[in-house]
């Protein structure tokens, strides 16, 4: 490139953050809300109550009933997977696939009794997580999407990195009562650097965690492209089993089970069958992960007419491929405790905020100047910006009220709540463009601000078992709705310093500062905290 | 910089869009292939050979977008990259020739 | 264990941090109304360090060299997002807001000593 390297550097970084600024948005706004998926999951389950642990006759005893019920329903699939019930998600979760390429089957039993369970059909916390690398698309195409905004991500990274001259100086800088354009470069600078190890972190382990799809060619010169040799091979699952063409009776999944739960302390996660009524049929027990960093899950393979024990899968990774499991699990944080997984949540929030300062700085730094002309991308830039930075968090805010105010019973319950996200988000991205700059980001974070509240107003007025209602409530729903009013704050505020803001001052400002701030301009976001004015560089 | 975007000429654009198309295509690419060929000749355990080299082969992506950005000349960056292809495709022949019975 | 670990952690590298900070002119000036002394800047940066090792230390002792390098990241970089707000919005309150986070650090590592 023309000019330094530095300068080359800045344009990199610049257009590739720009050019994926806003997918990488709702990558990040997902995958930080996915720290919770299990708790947002239980959220939108109000009818499950958590329970005591099952024991290994209740876990036999509930498979046996998910086996009866697919046998019945499912009989054609290849292969069943039966999540087994949870402390925090007490059901049975069937899952069943009988063709490639068509959508696999689903239902939720009672484990008591093996009838359809009484809860409210709905995605849960697993929409958000699966948009987070899938983006509700046909799952490969999503992927290679999501795959290829975080490696221009991995590169806006770097080039940042390289272009960021006074990363030590500039460390702690803040200057948040500058002109936008400095106090926006500083809280991009800021959130970007001092969460830089997450950032990083979480950008190449997220590659990783897909690294086979997008980087199969070890697979495919190594092991002729077989995929599942190579993972038998790196101690990561089971030896798969082609069906022998001969019909065999299964064994009871009962005893396989108690078997199963009797070798290995840690909880009985799910069973996936294949080729069952086949002379080879396996059964495969998976079991939560122990804790550690590493991302790897125990599992034993049974025969599944004789019962018997084929092999087992605990630990004993090698190093690279133990530095493979390693990068999953940072990436996935299973291993955080409530703490830890706060500071996760806040790095996640982080990487929100600097992607956002980010494509609003690049918007910024192309306002016309007095006399000329708007350059013609420029408005749809401002309006992308605030349908996605207020309109996304509006969006999963929309989805969280459509699981409280949809009837229950409605038919294709979980599509509507899915349908009600999107709408949201369309009409949030739509209405900008008609809307002067200034107003459509005021009005939109006040939008989620008062969506916000509207949740937590929902979910009083509709769960009758909700803790301020009725004592020996779920505290979730406290946590939740806690969190729930600090959103809805944080975009208040927001919102509120948008239609405060006095339009920067230029150099005047810089330098009237050290006198008090003149009492016609009564905005808070100027207010004279401190009262010298040593900052500049 | 910001300032030169309605304005710039044809010429610059298209040397832009290249050094865009070289850096995502050479950057795979050259992943791709150094993937393939350390799979096969790090002097590991089968299955710890790829997983190695698919680790590292996005760092080596990153690397080389970086580097073709960074070089004086298009056509420095094309060279210096085609010659890397083309040494790593013709080592991975070779290992390929090598292995096959 | 991990809770207490933790506030160690963010204690001290609140404390550490804010003596890194106040190593830099700009926010010396910033809180006390003057440049720092040659001297001052030299303690104060080595405090910050020690403080940051010592973290690191306690972390990957109590949590295993596993988690505890993780646990310690996130704990600076909580503490950090803690510090650029504070300095951002109450720069009274920074030195003590991190003589408090050091005797807060101070019980929970008292504690874990005994302990162990």
């Amino acid at each position: 490139m023309k000019g330094s390297f530095r300068q080359s550097m800045a344009w990199l970084h610049m257009w590739s953050g720009l050019i994926v600024g806003w997918v990488l948005f709702a990558i990040f706004v997902t995958g930080t809300a996915s720290y919770y998926r299990a708790d947002i999951s239980r959220w939108m389950r109000p009818e499950l109550v958590r329970v005591e642990p099952t024991d290994g006759a209740g876990l036999a005893a509930s498979a046996e009933r998910a086996v009866t019920y697919l046998k019945e329903h499912a009989p054609k699939a290849r292969t069943w997977f039966i999540g087994l019930p949870q402390p925090d998600h007490p059901v049975l979760d069937l899952f069943w696939r009988t063709r490639p390429g068509e959508p696999p089957g689903h239902v939720t039993l009672d484990p008591k009794t093996g009838a359809e369970a009484a809860v409210r059909d709905t995605k849960g916390g697993d929409f958000l997580y699966r948009f987070h690398f899938e983006l509700h698309m046909p799952p490969l195409w999503g992927r290679w999407v999501v795959g290829i905004c975080a490696m221009i991500m991995l590169v806006a990274l770097i080039s940042g990195i390289v272009i960021h001259k006074r990363i030590f100086a500039d460390f702690f800088t803040f200057r948040r009562d500058k002109a936008p354009r400095r106090s926006f470069l500083d809280a991009h600078n800021v959130t970007g650097v001092l969460a830089l190890p997450f950032h990083l972190m979480i950008t190449y382990t997220g590659i990783i965690t897909l690294a086979t799809l997008y980087m199969p060619w070890g697979v495919t010169t190594a092991y002729k492209g077989d995929s599942q040799a190579f993972f038998v091979e790196a101690n990561w699952i089971t030896t798969p089993r082609k069906p022998a063409g001969r019909t065999a009776e299964m064994a009871p999944i009962g005893p396989i089970v108690e078997r199963a739960v009797a070798t290995w302390s840690e909880p009985l996660e799910r069973l996936t069958i294949s080729n069952h009524g086949d002379a080879n049929a396996t059964v495969v027990a998976v079991f939560e992960e122990p804790h550690g960093l590493s991302h790897e899950h125990p599992q034993i393979a049974f025969d599944g007419v004789s019962g018997e024990i084929l092999e087992t899968r605990n630990g004993g990774l090698k190093p690279a491929a133990k530095t493979f499991t390693t990068m999953t699990g940072l990436h996935e944080a299973h291993f955080a405790g409530p703490a830890l997984r706060i500071l996760f949540f806040l790095c996640g929030l982080m990487g929100c905020a600097m992607v956002a300062t980010g494509i609003v700085l690049w918007s910024l730094a192309r306002l016309p100047k007095p006399g000329e002309r708007s350059f013609p991308g420029l408005r749809l830039v401002q309006a992308l910006n605030v349908g996605s930075i207020a309109g996304l968090p509006a969006a999963v805010a929309v989805y969280f009220l459509a699981n409280r105010l949809l009837p229950v019973d409605l038919a294709g319950r979980e599509d509507w709540e899915i349908r009600a996200f999107f709408g949201a988000w369309i009409l949030a991205a739509l209405v900008p463009l008609a809307r002067p700059q200034r107003r459509a980001w005021c009005e939109g974070l006040a939008a989620v601000a008062v969506l916000c509240l509207a949740v937590v107003a929902a979910d009083i007025l509709t769960i009758p078992g909700h803790p301020l209602r009725a004592s020996g409530g779920d505290p979730l729903f406290l946590w939740f709705d806690g969190s729930m009013l600090v959103l809805a704050a944080l975009f208040a505020v927001a919102s509120r310093k948008v239609r405060r803001y006095e339009a920067p001052r230029r150099e005047r400002s810089a330098r009237s500062e050290r006198a008090p701030a003149p009492s016609s301009v009564p905005s808070p976001a100027r207010s004279p905290a401190r009262h010298t004015e040593p900052t500049h560089a | 910089m910001a300032s030169h975007v309605g304005t710039t000429p044809l010429k610059e654009r298209a040397a832009v869009a290249a050094r865009v198309v070289l850096a995502a295509g050479g950057g795979y690419g050259i992943a791709a292939l150094a993937t393939a060929l350390l799979s096969l000749t790090l002097p590991l355990p089968r299955s710890e050979a790829v997983a190695a080299a698919t680790l590292v082969s996005f760092a080596l992506m990153a690397g080389i977008v970086v580097l073709v950005f960074a070089m004086r000349t298009l056509l420095r960056a094309t060279v210096t990259l085609a010659a890397t292809a083309l040494a790593l495709a013709g080592g991975l022949w070779l290992v390929m020739r090598g292995i096959a019975p | 264990m991990t809770p207490l670990v933790l506030a160690v952690n963010l204690g001290l590298s609140f404390a550490g941090l804010t003596a890194l900070c106040l190593s830099l002119n700009r926010h010396h000036s910033e809180i006390f109304d003057r440049r720092a002394e040659r001297r001052a800047v030299l303690r104060l940066r080595a405090f910050g360090w020690a403080a940051l090792a010592v973290s690191l230390f306690v972390a990957g002792a109590w949590e295993g060299w596993a988690f505890g390098p993780v646990q310690w990241f996130g704990a600076l970089t909580g503490a950090a997002v803690g510090l650029v707000l504070l300095l951002s919005y109450r720069p009274r309150y920074v030195a003590p807001a991190a003589l408090t986070a050091l005797l807060v650090a101070a019980v929970p590592l008292a504690v874990l000593a005994a302990a162990s």
